[in-house]
């Protein structure tokens, strides 16, 4: 698999995986340390076996890594995959910024030209 | 996370020219689409192609002239699913919006395209087993930007 193709397809699953409010909540509160099962989902009105699950949707997206510890797992976010995520958005803006910039260069060669 | 973004531009015309260049399929290819398929009306679900990556459906949400225009498409699905989609709106999908307002110095235009956190794993696995799809020409396109 090439890097490029790498690039996009966990773009497409690192999105995926955040577009949850339970795992976006999961996220921030894994910016700051590094959780158990217990912290991450607490007050999230979820049962364990379902806070079990949306941690793997964030594992196999490399949003998270997992350790185990004794009995408990320790989750850390993956800062690096966050990052890869925003340069992902970074580069979609800077796509649209070539589009608008040749939006504009064809309406006002065209208003020079009429 | 980030769900949206948004860039800004002064178009030295009047609002109408610039509505019509980004409205009229004619005018559209001369900077966007190589080709358009179908009616770029509200509800309508014309198809966008790009040489050589293949076709996008897109859903037309809103045609306000002269001021806003508004689409929703589906950036990770593949070819095949994009044009055999019987229903862009069935599916995840980011929401584009163009906001014009006449300026001193011509048109002001607001691009926002929104909906980023909400690819469901679905699109991503899509994503993922097909290249010919539309994450493949945006990479692509940007490739090609930063080498220049």
């Amino acid at each position: 698999m090439s890097e490029q193709m790498m690039a996009q397809s966990s773009a497409a699953r690192i999105f995926g995986a955040l577009g949850d409010q339970v795992r976006l909540e999961m996220v921030r509160r894994l910016a700051t340390q590094s959780g158990t099962l217990s912290s991450v989902s607490q007050n999230l009105g979820i049962s364990r076996q379902a806070a079990r699950k949306h941690i793997q949707v964030l594992s196999d997206a490399n949003l998270v890594s997992l350790a185990p510890r004794g009995r408990e797992t320790i989750i850390t976010l993956e800062k690096q995959t966050v990052a890869d995520a925003h340069q992902f958005i970074r580069e979609i803006e800077a796509q649209w910024d070539r589009r608008l910039a040749a939006l504009k260069a064809q309406v006002e060669f065209d208003s020079t030209n009429s | 996370m980030q769900d949206s973004i948004e860039r800004t531009i002064t178009v030295n015309a009047p609002i109408e020219r610039v509505f019509h260049a980004i409205t009229d399929p004619e005018e559209l290819v001369k900077w966007f689409p190589d080709a358009v398929e179908g009616t770029i009306a509200a509800g309508e679900q014309p198809t966008f192609e790009f040489e050589g990556y293949g076709k996008s459906k897109i859903y037309i949400v809103a045609k306000d002239a002269p001021s806003y225009f508004a689409y929703r498409w589906v950036p990770g699905t593949t070819t095949e699913d994009a044009v055999g989609t019987p229903d862009v709106l069935s599916v995840t999908n980011t929401l584009v919006e163009f906001h014009l307002e006449a300026t001193n110095d011509g048109t002001s235009v607001v691009l926002r395209e929104s909906g980023f956190a909400s690819f469901p794993p679905e699109i991503a696995a899509s994503a993922f087993k097909d290249n010919s799809g539309g994450w493949d020409y945006m990479m692509d396109r940007l490739g090609k930007l930063f080498s220049e």
